[in-house]
């Protein structure tokens, strides 16, 4: 047949379209219209796959801090938004970071959203001097690896884990606490703190790993036949949704907590406002809706995005804004070095904290807020050292 | 040993899982019975079914949680447009992806490719036209204990599945064993070219058995999405789930895939209180194997021909 | 003889112009216009709008309540329209097409021309991927080299021998986890990383771990291959499939051995000779090419020696190969093994090549996608399988650029439809299976007897 036909003339055709699809990666970035160069914010994370909607909310929230700040006029540079999305997993990251590190425009990246993308990546922004903030990596081995331009915006699981445990063990007065985590990097990293810390103040714990499911009635019957008086899920609001629906069903009446990733509006509505009401969240995010400040940048992102800002976005938008007040600062000399350099003494006042760095990489200030469904609505009850006696 | 404790509970929600398992496993094992074809696409009329019942839900729900004869018509209104759109999705399927191939003679792994094809699309348009997020669905009655058994709750969400997984697989049975497309079905899958010269419309055979497979496997998506919530993804896990109790009742087979069904949902559920829930899926795929050691044609063995 | 057909009155002239349009729709011309408009329509909705879950019809709308399905609609009356009139223009230009394909045909079984073709192929993979874009090298290098590799492997399990492995990614696993371990230390001491939380009892350089890793799967290739390989083409397939999951969810779950979740981070370099790997990306490339190359090599040896006819004879009719003295067993054994061991060195390329494996590399949509590239690629063929996985790599990745990165697998879905509808031998089937599938739509034979389908079969 014409196989070797194929072959001969094939190959050549296809390798050419490849060819012509890959030259000229490297030539994109320049100066735009009015003489003004153009730098380029970039966000790597997942716009597309099973977690695609974390990813999404911090690309919007990036994409928002980039058009105020082009807004307000004061910048001596163009600033240009670009986004990879690497899926949320460690095979996507690669590519992901080398798009954007190929576009020499791109002096700063905020991302990757994801721990396992984020590990993979890092070696290659590190090679390339180019700064990586990372709103919601919160897995505590990432700065122990030597990223030089590593940096994140929120605190690592440890400070979560001990805090919330505090918070179990000293104000909700457990005595048995059952953790379940998700079988996922982050789930496992906070329940992996959370339940040496509930031992060490006295609290028995019964340890369970479930990866995403549909059905939890099986582990709701594991929960209520272990008479525990709370329960601690480390892993993403959909899934605990479910479970908190099945362990109503099953009659459970004890107390319910979650972490970070399970702190959304979202949970309310997939659970169903009664049987979300009463949950407790910990969290080391601070509440978008009383801060003023934040409460603009609710009503910006609504504006331009039609949806409410969910998990992650204002820390994005803080990483963003944060990474944004070193290009001025910089100014439109900057490159990637420079920029790195310069945001090691980054000192900026965001929506959720103040952003400052030590010199692995973690923010100062691991504020650990407790959070409450009440009337359907995630209120915020205060701080873990307001709500901890003794 | 570790799960009689809860054993009768565990057990109900085994049965109340297998039961679903065993309504999509129909459609796994009536299309293979027919076509030797693993419908790799199948979990995607499941999901279908679950978003058509959704829409006609939500536009007909107020605010309060209805009771009484509104719950009933309600729940048998969404099973009835779950099941119509799953049929309807697995009526295109045919048509588009399968049937063509048949016209040519393509080899089977062409078929499976084009059913993975298939499911990569449907899962991704639906995702781009209801988003990403999981929908619950609005409550069509209040879940609470109906009455116990053997000191095990029995829950309304049981009791519906169970009423309604009762009368489909009643419906299916009688379908296949007195009507003439149910003879239809035995004989092509049985021997497809003796029964086209027998006078058997192959074509419209084949695509009544989808269509069958795809309203029993649309209302499981109802009813899944009732317990569940909708998501545009919500197919991937029972399909695989599902095809492997096609597989361990045996292929072909529809009492097979019933007894699959309910075996997988019941071992699932009494094996996570034994060990770690992170383990269930290596024990449903370990049960298989071991089936598969034993009897390599699956429990009852395959032929639809011969069981029905 | 026929009547004239008396004049008919309005209510007489309904029912039967629908009975006329009935007609004509199940005729081909009809068919195919039906055809086309579905595909508009598709089309629109594809390219439309997307919903969310507060605006549930917002994509439909979009893409059918409005004008932007007008533009596809004619899209789709003109494709019917150049249709049906391209089977009369096919007809006269028939004589002329048949004296190309001659000589296409006897040009191409020469053998300096084959050669000279894989000549040009190879020279182009030296010389061009230095001259792409950094993104499109960590492409070649990370996804299109890497799944080169394991199509070629999986090739050689479905594609000659006939056997369904749906859970080929878990070999892969072994052989990167393998990697993970062999290149840790058995000390601790500062600046002796251990990815793995284990320590093996002595430290390798990765090029050292592709023995191991060889070993390892050949290992796991027959201790999953005994018991299973007896079973019917179906059966096996999701018995691989469950494999695959064990040995993911395994993984996941050994925290102490594996890391679980969090993976093996800090697997070195290769080095070898005193060159040493980094992260730079055309030496990788040029490590991948050449463990390509001589795994084509290698291959096609096998494929045209006393095993890979045992394995034709086996794939067409296990029965009869067994009734002419074929010990089945061992040979698919072999094939398993071999497709494994392939996909373990991919594992340790890929870990080394990163520096980090996890679970979440091994998921089970990754053992399909290899799958749907040997055969989009042309089953058995081995150029097929590298141009097959090759193209649909690079297709997501462009796709990219072009359309909203959640849609891509639409497009690529659609895609694999279209493929099999029109071609379903694949881009360059193998000259055995192009011949068994012509005479298979002549309707001469059955595609193919995977496993034996006919009902009845032992």
């Amino acid at each position: 047949m014409n196989r070797k036909l194929l072959v001969h003339v094939a190959a050549p055709i296809a390798v050419g379209a490849v060819v012509l699809s890959g030259c000229g990666g490297s030539s994109s970035g320049g100066s735009s219209g009015g003489g003004k160069k153009t730098i380029a914010l970039a966000y790597q994370g997942p716009l597309s796959g099973d977690n695609a909607q974390l990813g999404i909310n911090m690309d919007n929230a990036v994409k928002l801090a980039v058009k105020q700040a082009n807004d307000k006029g004061d910048l001596p540079f163009t600033l240009k938004f670009v986004d990879a999305d690497d899926q949320g997993t460690p095979d996507g990251g690669p590519p992901a970071a080398q798009k954007l590190i190929a576009q020499s425009d791109v002096l700063a990246v905020v991302g990757p959203a994801f721990s396992g993308a984020t590990k993979a990546s890092e070696p290659l922004f590190s090679q390339a001097h180019l700064l990586s903030v990372s709103p919601s990596a919160t897995n505590p081995q990432l700065t122990s690896y030597g990223f030089s331009t590593f940096y994140r915006v929120v605190p690592p699981d440890d400070a979560q884990g001990k805090e919330a445990a505090k918070y179990i063990a000293k104000t909700l007065n457990s005595k048995k606490t059952y953790s379940i985590d998700d079988k996922s990097e982050y789930g496992v990293g906070l329940s992996g703190v959370l339940e040496p810390a509930l031992k060490g103040l006295g609290v028995s714990v019964i340890h369970d790993g479930i990866p995403p499911t549909k059905d939890y009635s099986a582990e709701a019957q594991k929960v209520v036949g272990a008479h525990v008086d709370t329960v601690y899920y480390s892993g993403y609001f959909a899934e605990f949704a479910l479970f908190t629906k099945a362990l109503k069903a099953a009659g459970y009446k004890g107390n319910l907590m979650g972490g970070d990733g399970d702190k959304d509006q979202q949970y309310v509505v997939q659970a169903g406002a009664k049987n979300a009401e009463g949950t407790i969240f910990s969290c080391p995010c601070a509440d978008a809706t009383v801060d003023p400040k934040a409460a603009d940048f609710a009503q910006a992102y609504k504006a331009m995005f039609n949806a409410d800002p969910g998990t992650y976005s204002p820390e994005a938008y803080d990483a963003a804004n944060s990474v944004i007040s070193i290009l001025k600062q910089v100014g439109a000399g900057a490159t990637r070095q420079k920029v790195a350099d310069a945001y090691k003494s980054v000192d900026f006042q965001g929506i959720t904290k103040e952003i400052k760095f030590s010199p692995n990489g973690e923010v100062a200030g691991t504020t650990i807020f407790i959070y409450q469904v009440k009337n359907g609505k995630i209120a915020v009850l205060g701080t873990t050292a307001d709500l901890v006696k003794g | 040993m570790c799960f009689t404790h809860s054993f009768w509970q565990l057990t109900i929600s085994g049965l109340s899982d297998g039961m679903l398992y065993a309504l999509i496993a129909l459609g796994y094992t009536l299309v293979y019975g027919v076509l030797q074809l693993i419908n790799f696409a199948h979990s995607e009329v499941f999901m279908s079914g679950g978003f058509g019942g959704l829409f006609v839900v939500q536009a007909l729900v107020g605010s309060k949680t209805p009771h009484g004869a509104s719950s009933v018509m309600l729940v048998l209104l969404g099973v009835i447009v779950g099941a119509l759109v799953g049929g309807s999705i697995a009526f295109i399927l045919e048509r588009v992806a399968y049937r063509p191939l048949r016209r040519r003679n393509a080899p089977k792994l062409a078929f499976l490719i084009s059913a993975i094809g298939a499911s990569l699309f449907l899962v991704n348009i639906a995702g781009k036209q209801f988003g990403r997020l999981a929908i619950p669905m609005p409550d069509l009655y209040t879940n609470g204990n109906v009455f116990s058994v053997f000191g095990a709750d029995v829950q309304t969400n049981f009791v519906v599945i169970a009423i309604a997984a009762a009368i489909m697989l009643v419906f299916l049975d009688r379908l296949v064993a007195q009507t003439r497309l149910g003879q239809g079905i035995r004989a092509v899958a049985q021997d497809a070219d003796t029964a086209s010269l027998m006078g058997v419309n192959i074509d419209r055979v084949i695509s009544q058995t989808f269509v069958v497979g795809g309203l029993l496997g649309g209302a499981a998506g109802f009813l899944f999405g009732l317990v569940f919530n909708v998501q545009y993804n919500m197919g991937f896990t029972p399909g695989i789930k599902a095809f492997t109790a096609a597989v361990l009742g045996g292929i072909g087979n529809i009492r097979g895939a019933v007894l699959g069904g309910l075996v997988l949902g019941v071992v699932e559920n009494l094996g996570v209180s034994c060990v770690q829930s992170a383990w269930r899926d290596v024990i449903a795929f370990g049960i298989l194997v071991l089936v598969l050691l034993f009897r390599p044609t699956g429990i009852l063995g395959e032929r639809l021909g011969r069981s029905a | 003889m026929t009547t004239e057909p008396t004049p008919m009155t309005g209510s007489e002239q309904g029912p039967s112009r629908t009975n006329a349009v009935m007609a004509w729709s199940r005729t081909r011309n009809g068919r195919v216009l039906g055809a086309c408009l579905f595909g508009a329509l598709v089309l629109a909705l594809m390219t439309g709008p997307s919903g969310s879950a507060q605006h549930l019809t917002a994509g439909v709308r979009g893409s059918w309540l409005s004008t932007h399905v007008i533009g596809f609609l004619i899209f789709g009356v003109v494709l019917w329209l150049l249709i049906i009139s391209g089977s009369r223009l096919r007809g006269r230009v028939q004589p002329v097409t048949e004296v190309i394909a001659g000589v296409r045909e006897r040009a191409l079984v020469s053998k300096p021309v084959i050669y000279a073709g894989y000549a040009v192929a190879l020279l182009i993979a030296i010389l061009v991927p230095p001259q792409l874009s950094v993104f499109w090298q960590q492409v070649l290098v990370s996804q299109i080299g890497i799944f080169v590799l394991l199509t070629i492997g999986l090739n050689v399990v479905v594609g000659f021998a006939g056997l369904l492995d749906l859970g080929y990614i878990a070999f892969y696993a072994i052989g990167a986890y393998t990697a993970a371990y062999f290149t840790g230390y058995p000390d601790s001491k500062p600046g002796h990383i251990s990815p793995l939380p284990v320590h093996p009892p002595f430290h390798l350089n990765p090029f050292l771990v592709f023995p191991l890793a060889v070993i390892a799967c050949i290992i796991a290739g027959v201790l999953l291959g005994t018991p299973t390989l007896r079973l019917r083409g179906d059966y096996l397939a999701i018995v691989t499939l469950g494999f695959g999951e064990i040995v993911r969810i395994t993984i996941n779950n050994s925290e102490s051995v594996t890391n679980g979740p969090r993976g093996a981070f800090g697997i070195p370099h290769f080095s070898a000779f005193g060159y040493h790997w980094t992260l730079s990306l055309i030496p990788y490339w040029y490590l991948l090419l050449t463990v390509i190359v001589i795994t084509l090599i290698l291959f096609r040896q096998l494929e045209n020696s006393r095993v890979g006819r045992a394995w034709t004879a086996i794939r067409e009719d296990e029965v009869a190969a067994a009734a002419t003295g074929i010990p089945t067993l061992k040979y698919k054994l072999m094939a398993f093994a071999i497709g494994a061991s392939t996909s373990g060195l991919a594992g340790v390329i890929f870990a080394s090549e990163i520096g980090f494996v996890a679970p979440d590399n091994f998921i089970l949509i990754n053992s399909l996608l290899v799958l749907v590239y040997v055969i989009f690629g042309g089953m058995g063929s081995l150029p097929g399988a590298v141009i097959g996985a090759s193209f649909l790599i690079w297709l997501p990745n462009v796709l990219r650029d072009h359309v909203p990165p959640q849609d891509r697998f639409i497009y690529f879905g659609a895609l694999l439809v279209v493929m099999m509808i029109f071609r379903p031998q694949g881009v360059i089937p193998s000259r055995r299976r192009a011949r068994e599938l012509g005479l298979a739509e002549a309707g001469v034979g059955g595609a193919d007897a995977l496993g034996g389908s006919e009902p009845g079969a032992a």
